[in-house]
C-alpha cells in the first residue's frame, strides 16, 4: 500500500507539471457549463417560421406562442431565409389562406408541424378555449441534458484511460518500467500506483461537472460505484494500450479503438429497441452509460446499480484475465 | 521529386505500422456496422401512454374508423414491469399537488399500433391503461408524457396531459390548443392550403445519414490528431532536427506526412462510403472536400505540436479541439437547431458539404466555395507550422 501510494504521489507531482491532472480536471467542467450553457437551445426545438413584417399582428403573435419566428420585408426575404441550410417554414398569406413554403429537404414533421399550427389558426382554436388540464411531475431536467451529461461522464473516465496510455508510453521511452523491476516496488504495486491517478482525478472532476449541471438531488452512493467499477476498466484497458503501444502513434490509434465500444454502447442504449438490447450486454461501457442514465434520471434502484455494476466489474475481470499475461510481457 | 520519395518512404513506413492497418480495420468494421446493425429505414418505436375516461362504447365509437380503414391496429398486449414509486404531481392551473407511492407491480396492457395512411408505415404504438392513476405512474416511470382522454361536465372533449416538467412553453402552448378541433376539420383546413417546396430532394436515409459524420470523424479530425502524434514521434527521435542537414526541407518532410494521412483518410473514408452509397453521391467533389479538409486540419495539427514538447502535454488542446468540433453535429441532426456561433465551426460547412455530396441534389457551388477555403486554409497553416518548426529547429 505504502508503494502504490508512492508511485500515485510521484505521478501526481509529475502530472501537475505536465498540466496533466489540470487538464482532466479543467476539461469536464469547461464541458459542463458548455452542457448547462447549451442545452436549453437544443430542447426548444419545435419549429423555426418566417414570417411576413406585413402579415397580420395577430397571425404573428398566434405563431409566436408555438413556433421560433423570424419576420421579413418581402416574400424573396422570406424564400432566401427557407433556403439557407436549416429547417424554416415560410407561411405566407396567400388569398384567403396561408402558403407554406418549404426548401423541400425537411423532414416530414416541419411540414405538418407548420400546416397545422396554421390550421389551428384559421379554425380559431386558442389557449384560453381549452379544455387541456396540464399537470407536471416537476422534473426541471431534459433527457438531452442526462444523456450529454452521461457522455461526459464516460468521456472523462475514457480520457483517464488515454492519459494513462500515453502516460505509460513516455514510462516505456524513459526506460523507468525496467528501472521499476530492479526496486521494491512489485508489477502490481505499480500498475496499481499508475492507475490511482487517473481514476482519483477524474473521480473529482465528474462530481464538480454534476454539481455545475445541477444534478446535486441524484444518490450519490449509487453514481460514485458505477463511476468506481467503469473507471477500473478503462484504466486497466488504458494500461494494457499504453503497454501494447511502441509509440505514441500506436497508442493514438489504439485509443482510437476504444472509442469504438464506447460510442457503440451508448448509441445501443440510446437507439436499439428494448427488445433488442441484450445484444449490448457483450459491453461493459453499456453497463456503466445505462447505470448513470438511471441515477441521472432519478429511477434507479439498488437491484438495478447493483446488477449494472456487478456486470461491469465481471466484464473488466475477465478483461483484466484476457491480458495479464500481456501486462506481464509489457512490464518485464 | 524529393517530396515523391519523401512520400514512398514514409507510405513504406507506414505500412509496416499498426496505425495504417488500424485504419482499414476500424473502416471494416464501421462499415459492417453500418451494413448490419443500422436499419435504413427503422420503424418507429414512438409510444404514446393514453387513457380513455369514457365508456367503452364511446371508445369503441371514437376508435372504429381508424380501425376499420387499417390505420389503427389492436397488438398483443405490452408487459411492464412498475417499480416502486413515490412522487407528486401539480395540477399547472391550481398549482394543487397530490402525492402517489406504489408497490411493485407488473402491468398488462391493451396495445394499439398506428400506421401512416398514405405509406402504411408505423407512426406509434399506443399504450392504453386501465386508469388514470395506472397512467400517472407510467408517465413518471418511462419519462414520457401521459394523456387521459375523456369529456367534460358540458359533454365536450377534454384531454389531461401528465408532463415530466421540462417541457418548453410553446409545446405547452401547443398541447392547450391540439385538441380543441377535431382531426377531420382540420384536415379540411390543411388541405385548404397551398404548400409549396422550392426543390424536389430526396433526403439521406438513417445509413446513409451517418456517412458524413462518419467522414469527419474518421477523416479530418483523425487526421488532426495522428498529424500531432506523427510530429511527436519524430521530435522524440530527432527526425526533424536531422532534416535540418539534409538536402531535402522541412516543408517536404512535413508535406510528406500529410499526405501520408491523407492517403490513408481516403483509402479509409471510400472503405465505407462507397459500398453504403453506391453512385449517389458526386465522387470528384467527395474527394475534393475530403483531401482539402484533411489538408487543413492535418496542417492545425502540426501547428499545434510546434506549441508543445511532449504528446501528453498537447492532449488538453487536442481534446477540447475534438469536443468542440463535434458540436455542429448536433445541428445536423437537428436541423431546427441552427445557432449563429455554430456556423463558424471549421466542422459545420464539412459535415454540411458531404451532406450535399452525398445528397442527390448537391449544391456544387456551396461545396465548392468550402473546399477552397479549406484549402487557402490549409495553406495558411501549413505555411505557418513550416515557419514555426524553422525558427524552434535548434541545429
Amino acid at each position: 500500500m505504502k508503494n502504490i501510494l508512492k508511485i500515485f504521489m510521484r505521478d501526481l507531482k509529475t502530472a501537475r507539471r505536465d498540466s496533466m491532472a489540470l487538464i482532466i480536471i479543467i476539461m469536464p467542467i469547461v464541458l459542463a457549463i458548455g452542457i448547462t450553457l447549451f442545452t436549453p437551445g437544443l430542447a426548444d426545438t419545435t419549429v423555426n417560421l418566417a414570417l411576413l413584417k406585413n402579415d397580420d399582428p395577430a397571425h404573428i403573435q398566434y405563431m409566436e406562442n408555438f413556433a421560433k419566428v423570424e419576420l421579413f420585408d418581402t416574400r424573396q426575404d422570406a424564400i432566401a431565409r427557407v433556403q439557407k441550410r436549416d429547417d424554416v417554414a415560410a407561411v405566407i398569406r396567400k388569398d384567403k389562406s396561408y402558403e407554406i413554403i418549404l426548401q423541400g429537404n425537411e423532414p416530414n414533421m416541419v411540414e405538418n408541424y407548420a400546416a397545422s399550427l396554421s390550421a389551428l389558426y384559421e379554425t380559431g382554436q386558442t389557449i384560453e378555449a381549452s379544455n387541456v388540464t396540464l399537470y407536471s411531475f416537476g422534473q426541471s431536467t431534459s433527457p438531452i441534458k442526462t444523456m450529454l451529461v452521461n457522455m461526459l461522464i464516460s468521456m472523462t473516465i475514457m480520457l483517464a484511460g488515454m492519459l494513462i496510455a500515453i502516460s505509460i508510453v513516455g514510462e516505456k521511452a524513459d526506460n523507468t518500467i525496467n528501472a521499476v523491476n530492479v526496486t521494491p516496488v512489485s508489477q502490481t504495486e505499480f500498475v496499481l500506483g499508475k492507475t490511482l491517478l487517473g481514476g482519483f482525478i477524474a473521480l473529482v472532476s465528474i462530481i464538480i461537472a454534476l454539481l455545475i449541471t445541477g444534478y446535486d438531488d441524484i444518490n450519490w452512493l449509487m453514481i460514485l460505484l458505477v463511476g468506481v467499477s467503469s473507471m477500473a476498466l478503462s484504466l486497466i484497458i488504458g494500461f494494457l494500450m499504453g503497454l501494447m503501444s511502441d509509440d505514441v502513434i500506436e497508442a493514438a490509434t489504439n485509443v482510437k479503438m476504444i472509442m469504438l465500444p464506447v460510442a457503440g454502447s451508448i448509441l445501443g442504449y440510446e437507439l436499439l429497441a428494448a427488445n433488442w438490447q441484450w445484444t449490448m450486454y457483450w459491453s461493459p461501457f453499456y453497463w456503466a452509460y445505462k447505470a448513470n442514465q438511471l441515477v441521472l434520471s432519478k429511477t434507479a434502484d439498488w437491484p438495478s446499480v447493483l446488477l449494472s455494476t456487478g456486470m461491469v466489474l465481471l466484464l473488466t475481470l475477465l478483461v483484466y484475465f484476457a491480458a495479464k499475461p500481456k501486462i506481464r510481457k509489457g512490464l518485464s | 521529386m524529393k517530396l515523391l520519395s519523401s512520400y514512398i518512404k514514409e507510405m513504406k513506413i507506414a505500412a509496416r505500422g499498426f496505425y495504417f492497418y488500424i485504419e482499414i480495420g476500424m473502416a471494416v468494421i464501421i462499415l459492417a456496422v453500418l451494413l448490419f446493425a443500422v436499419n435504413e429505414f427503422p420503424t418507429s418505436s414512438a409510444k404514446e401512454f393514453i387513457y380513455y375516461d369514457m365508456s367503452k362504447e364511446i371508445k369503441s365509437l371514437m376508435l372504429q374508423e381508424e380501425l376499420d380503414d387499417g390505420t389503427l391496429e389492436l397488438a398483443e398486449p405490452t408487459q411492464i414491469k412498475m417499480k416502486a414509486a413515490l412522487f407528486s404531481v401539480k395540477n399547472k392551473e391550481t398549482n394543487e399537488t397530490k402525492t402517489y407511492t406504489y408497490d411493485e407491480e407488473i402491468y398488462h396492457l391493451d396495445t394499439y399500433k398506428v400506421f401512416d395512411q398514405k405509406t402504411g408505415k408505423l407512426q406509434k404504438t399506443i399504450i392504453e391503461t386501465g386508469s388514470e392513476d395506472d397512467l400517472i405512474r407510467l408517465a413518471w416511470q418511462e419519462k414520457t408524457i401521459g394523456a387521459a382522454v375523456g369529456m367534460n361536465e358540458a359533454g365536450e372533449a377534454s384531454t389531461r396531459y401528465y408532463l415530466q416538467g421540462y417541457e418548453t412553453a410553446r409545446f405547452q402552448n401547443l398541447l392547450y390548443i391540439l385538441q380543441n378541433e377535431s382531426p377531420a376539420t382540420l384536415q379540411a383546413a390543411m388541405d385548404g392550403m397551398t404548400i409549396t417546396k422550392l426543390e424536389n430532394a430526396e433526403l439521406l436515409n438513417t445509413r446513409q445519414s451517418l456517412v458524413p459524420l462518419l467522414v469527419v470523424l474518421m477523416g479530418a479530425l483523425m487526421g488532426f490528431f495522428i498529424a500531432i502524434a506523427y510530429i511527436f514521434l519524430d521530435k522524440d527521435e530527432g527526425v526533424i532536427r536531422a532534416y535540418a542537414v539534409t538536402p531535402s526541407t522541412v516543408w517536404k518532410y512535413l508535406l510528406s506526412k500529410l499526405l501520408v494521412i491523407i492517403t490513408t483518410v481516403i483509402v479509409s473514408s471510400s472503405i465505407f462510403t462507397i459500398p453504403v452509397m453506391g453512385a449517389q453521391p458526386h465522387y470528384l467533389l467527395f474527394y475534393t472536400l475530403l483531401i482539402v479538409s484533411s489538408f487543413a486540419f492535418s496542417s492545425l495539427g502540426i501547428l499545434i505540436a510546434t506549441f508543445f514538447d511532449s504528446m501528453s502535454k498537447t492532449f488538453g488542446a487536442l481534446y477540447v479541439f475534438l469536443i468542440a468540433m463535434m458540436l455542429p453535429a448536433f445541428s445536423y441532426y437537428v436541423p431546427s437547431f441552427d445557432p449563429l456561433w455554430l456556423r463558424f465551426f471549421p466542422t459545420y460547412p464539412l459535415l454540411q458539404g458531404m451532406k450535399e455530396i452525398m445528397m442527390k441534389s448537391t449544391d456544387v457551388n456551396y461545396v465548392l466555395l468550402f473546399s477552397g477555403v479549406y484549402l487557402a486554409g490549409g495553406i495558411f497553416l501549413f505555411l505557418f507550422a513550416n515557419l514555426r518548426f524553422k525558427k524552434t529547429l535548434a541545429v
